[in-house]
């Protein structure tokens, strides 16, 4: 795979406010990115800076080795599925999606193909003639989705395109979305601040926050090995708890001596310590770790969810066992479910 | 049968609303046919009035600017107030905010406003008033207009569309056209259609804005307001039928359509490629009919004036139909005609800074151009046909030496009255004293102008009405508080001609002119000047010093006194034409003229008789009483 994108100190500043705060991130061929975040951490400028419609105040975005900042948005070969799709809701199905081609002058006969040719991509055959306000969320979602890819571009922007969809059909999309993403081959990079639908969909997260990346990896690095608390937090539900890294594989925390797997820290630095709740077991008092008290107990369809009491910091767990409140209870887990993590440095 | 009661209720309220609001209307579209001048009174079917208008160059004319400065403005404020929408849907908030709020100024401010404001700023820049400066000031008060029309679609629209449309390789232009543009059209059309309206209506501030000849309609029916020409009815009821026919026929296309459930067959018919060039022919061809009905434009150069185009400030309704255009082929120049509503008017507009060729002023205004310097030498020699004047019209005492001031009309204010209903020897014997005979108390109309009221008082009192003597004026403001007292008189200016001719009262104060013309209507009217004395006034043709065309002005003002010409005027304005020969003939011809009309022949050289004199302070004292008078 070949860096198809490379973002190089991009630096964004509104009325005085620093948006990003120079930021570098490389994007390959075919991968599915997406930048994850809460609302405010500048992952949607971002993508509007690729896109062309923002400028960057300072950095270099490099497109296949050219530099665009200069290129308009309707020269680079991008498209964009926006936040609430924006179709024009004067043309129907058809016309929307033949909107690009059309502007390119592409012979009628051909974009009378390429547009069936999306249309069955995106399951919304028979659809050409609708009116757009005929049309549920999700086929409109469809449509964007279709209007964007007709062009062939090499990459493809979408911009928190499920957050106006309901539940079921958000995970529905997902799931298409990631089958039309592998169909069509071509680069995805996906805005979100939903940490389930990244873990999802994407080969690569970005997550990020005010500005800056936290950190950059697969699903399963970003969620199990958080970098920070900033991100344990955000991805997923998570235990943080302080603790010392005696030297590598030995961590101090709740006053006990634990194994671990993580090393390359400094001796004796302060570090958080990420257990995840469905990590933790509950057992039969003193055969575990340590000991706690059931504090309350919480249905969540799957799994239970429970909080100890271990007398120094509340721990969450997630269970498919039952346990009584105010039972006396043994808590365990085994080294590789204890993630070591620097401590964040405060701005 | 409650229910039934109420429904009754309901539908002659809506009935009678609908009355109200198209009873006028229906009115003015009804004496659009009418044979006679009149406005009120009904004297057979004829569609002369439509064969004027079609022959009528000053309506066609008019037609022709509120047209093009309609359209020109309307297409480009919609263009500028479209595009400043757009980019202020995509600026600040703050800047937004604090745009659409001056945006809103013009709109809340009064016309007057913005009329005096234009007209200064334009005067002050020099601009030469006309056809620029109205439609300027047009397309300024129609902005704001298509701004606010147009910004609420812009704040429905997705933010992200442009950007979507650009995304997808159109370039913003592309973008605009393609996807905002029809978009945003509903609110760019009603945009359009408040602006094209606005434009069609206003008088206000093209009144203080235009010049140069350059009238729409609304400032041609106010300078008619001496006599509203009946022409004016037809117009509106044309108008009126095509409003009618694009309503209906707005209304009843989609029931149409809808009806035959072919959605595709209206739109198909009108994008079809024929009915497009119909379409686009269609409007060609209008434009032509317009451009073609547009003022003459006159190249050839005559040999003997100094310049091709001659402007003349004159009240409406004051020279024969065709006179000017006459002149204008005769000599091969260009004739532009500004019509004033009254001495005062045209002497502000003077001060305005808009010069003129030949004006038409009274005697008294006359005799204040001459004090303040305004006005040319007349060159007798340039002016052959002056020795057919009226002796007694010459070297009168507002200008004496018979250097500047030329007659063109003339005439004497009297009583008018219908001698079936008020005893001729009443009048006669009362003389102005009529106005205090209560046996007529309710039958009377007065004119409401200071000036006319006060020489009415001050002759039944047996003063001059040039008089500044504090008693004689208080005895005058007495005399007529006893008129409005017991009298109830009805205070009235131009609506005497028709209301008198109608016979809704039965004793009025007049000016000759309107006389002859109210009893060639109606046969039972009488004219009568008092022996105690009346008012005589002389208008006069005068050529202001700043004249560019000074020997073109004399060439106009020769051509006024020609027989032939002054014979046409005087008939078709029914004052009193200074050309002996003219006015003999006119006098004793009962077919064509005037003959046996007493009011034509006013009275002459009659001692009691006088002539106003420029004196401010009399007028502004004159003009207090008279308030105060009123306030009764």
């Amino acid at each position: 795979m070949r860096q198809l994108i490379q973002f190089r100190n991009i630096v964004k500043e509104f009325d005085g406010q620093l948006i990003l705060k120079g930021l570098n991130l490389d994007i390959m061929e075919n991968e599915f990115v997406t930048l994850l975040g809460p609302s405010g951490c500048g992952k949607t400028t971002l993508l509007r800076i690729l896109g062309g419609f923002l400028e960057q105040t300072e950095g270099e975005v490099f497109f296949d080795g050219i530099e665009i900042s200069n290129v308009p948005p309707y020269k680079r070969e991008i498209n964009t599925v926006f936040q609430r799709y924006a179709l024009f809701p004067h043309m129907n199905v058809f016309d929307n999606i033949a909107f690009g081609l059309r502007i390119k002058k592409t012979d009628p006969a051909i974009i009378e193909q390429k547009v069936k040719k999306m249309l069955k991509l995106v399951n919304l055959e028979g659809y050409e003639k609708r009116a757009i306000t005929q049309l549920s969320g999700g086929q409109q979602q469809r449509v964007a989705i279709a209007r964007a890819l007709v062009n062939e571009p090499m990459v493809l922007l979408l911009d928190e395109p499920l957050g106006a969809l309901d539940q079921k059909l958000r995970k529905e999309m997902q799931i298409e979305l990631k089958k039309i993403q592998k169909e069509v081959g071509i680069t995805f990079i996906f805005v979100t601040h939903d940490q389930e639908e990244a873990l999802t969909m994407s080969d690569k997260i970005v997550v990020m926050k005010d500005g800056e990346i936290q950190q950059i990896g697969s699903p399963t690095d970003i969620y199990n090995e958080p970098e920070n608390e900033f991100v344990a937090k955000f991805i997923g539900e998570s235990n943080i708890i302080d603790g010392i890294m005696l030297d590598d594989y030995r961590v101090v925390f709740f006053d006990q001596e634990f194994e671990c797997v993580d090393y390359g820290f400094h001796d004796n630095e302060s570090v958080d310590i990420v257990i995840r709740p469905e990590d933790i077991d509950i057992v039969e008092y003193d055969t575990g770790k340590f000991n706690g008290t059931i504090k309350s107990i919480m249905f969540k369809g799957v799994h239970w969810e429970i909080v100890v009491d271990t007398g120094i910091q509340d721990l969450v767990v997630h269970t498919t066992d039952y346990a009584e409140v105010g039972k006396e209870v043994g808590l365990s887990f085994f080294p590789e479910d204890i993630h070591v993590m620097s401590k964040m440095v405060a701005y | 049968m409650k229910k039934k009661k109420l429904q009754i209720g309901s539908s002659l309220y809506i009935a009678l609303a609908f009355v109200f609001m198209y009873l006028p209307i229906v009115m003015m579209m009804i004496f659009s046919f009418n044979d006679s001048k009149s406005l009120t009174v009904w004297s057979g079917f004829s569609t002369r009035w439509y064969e004027a208008l079609l022959t009528n160059n000053d309506v066609a004319e008019a037609v022709y600017y509120t047209l093009v400065v309609a359209v020109l403005a309307t297409v480009i404020s919609t263009f500028v107030g479209t595009i400043t929408a757009i980019g202020l849907s995509k600026s600040r908030k703050v800047l937004k905010e604090i745009v659409l709020n001056l945006n809103d100024l013009p709109m809340l401010n009064p016309d007057i406003v913005t009329a005096i404001g234009l007209m200064l700023l334009f005067s002050s820049i020099g601009t030469e008033k006309g056809f620029m400066t109205m439609l300027l000031a047009h397309i300024a008060f129609c902005i704001p207009y298509v701004i606010l029309n147009v910004m609420p679609k812009l704040r429905d629209l997705d933010p992200n569309v442009a950007e979507a449309a650009m995304d997808l390789g159109a370039t913003p232009w592309q973008a605009l056209w393609k996807v905002i543009v029809p978009q945003i059209t509903p609110g760019i059309l009603s945009g359009a259609l408040i602006a094209f309206t606005m434009s069609i209506d206003d008088f206000v501030i093209s009144y203080f804005v235009t010049g140069n000849g350059v009238k729409n309609i609304s400032i041609l029916v106010y300078s008619m307001s001496k006599r509203i020409n009946p022409t004016i009815n037809a117009l509106s009821t044309i108008i009126v039928v095509i409003v009618t026919l694009v309503l209906v026929g707005v209304n009843v296309a989609p029931i149409l359509k809808e009806k035959f459930g072919e959605h595709k067959i209206v739109k198909n018919v009108v994008s079809s490629k024929p009915v497009k060039y119909a379409l686009a022919a269609c409007i060609a061809l209008l434009a032509f009919v317009v451009y073609d009905n547009r003022p003459n434009q006159v190249s050839a150069t005559s040999s003997s004036a100094d310049c091709t185009t001659l402007k003349v400030f004159n009240t409406g309704e004051y020279i024969a139909e065709d006179t000017r255009q006459r002149f204008e082929e005769e000599f091969g120049v260009q004739v532009v005609y500004d019509l004033f509503a009254s001495n005062e008017e045209m002497y502000t507009r003077l001060l305005g800074g808009e010069s003129y060729d030949v004006l038409v002023p009274s005697d008294y205004m006359v005799e204040r151009l001459i004090q303040e310097d305004y006005l040319m030498n007349i060159d007798w020699s340039l002016i052959p046909n002056s020795e057919g004047l009226i002796e007694s019209l010459t070297y009168r005492e507002y200008d004496p030496g018979m250097s500047y001031a030329v007659p063109y009309f003339w005439g004497n204010v009297g009583i008018i009255y219908d001698s079936t209903v008020v005893d001729p020897e009443d009048v006669e014997s009362l003389g102005w004293d009529i106005f205090h005979e209560t046996k007529y108390a309710g039958d009377v109309y007065l004119y409401d102008s200071e000036r006319d009221m006060f020489m009415v008082a001050l002759k039944a009192l047996g003063y001059s009405m040039n008089t500044a003597d504090e008693d004689e004026l208080q005895e005058a403001y007495e005399w007529l508080l006893q008129a409005m007292n017991t009298m109830d008189p009805v205070l009235i200016t131009d609506e005497v001609i028709d209301n008198m001719i109608a016979g809704l009262k039965h004793i009025a104060v007049v000016y000759s002119g309107d006389a002859t013309y109210m009893m060639s209507e109606n046969e039972n009217l009488v004219y009568y000047e008092p022996q105690q004395g009346t008012n005589s006034w002389i208008d006069s043709m005068v050529i202001p010093a700043d004249s560019k065309c000074p020997i073109l002005a004399h060439e106009w003002i020769n051509y006024m006194l020609e027989e032939e010409i002054a014979y046409n005027n005087t008939v078709y304005v029914g004052y009193s034409s200074p050309i002996q020969s003219v006015f003999e003939e006119v006098s004793t011809d009962e077919e064509e003229g005037y003959g046996g009309i007493s009011a034509y022949i006013s009275r002459e050289g009659y001692a009691k008789d006088e002539m106003f004199h420029y004196n401010e302070a009399q007028r502004k004292q004159l003009s207090e009483l008279w308030t105060l008078v009123k306030a009764q």
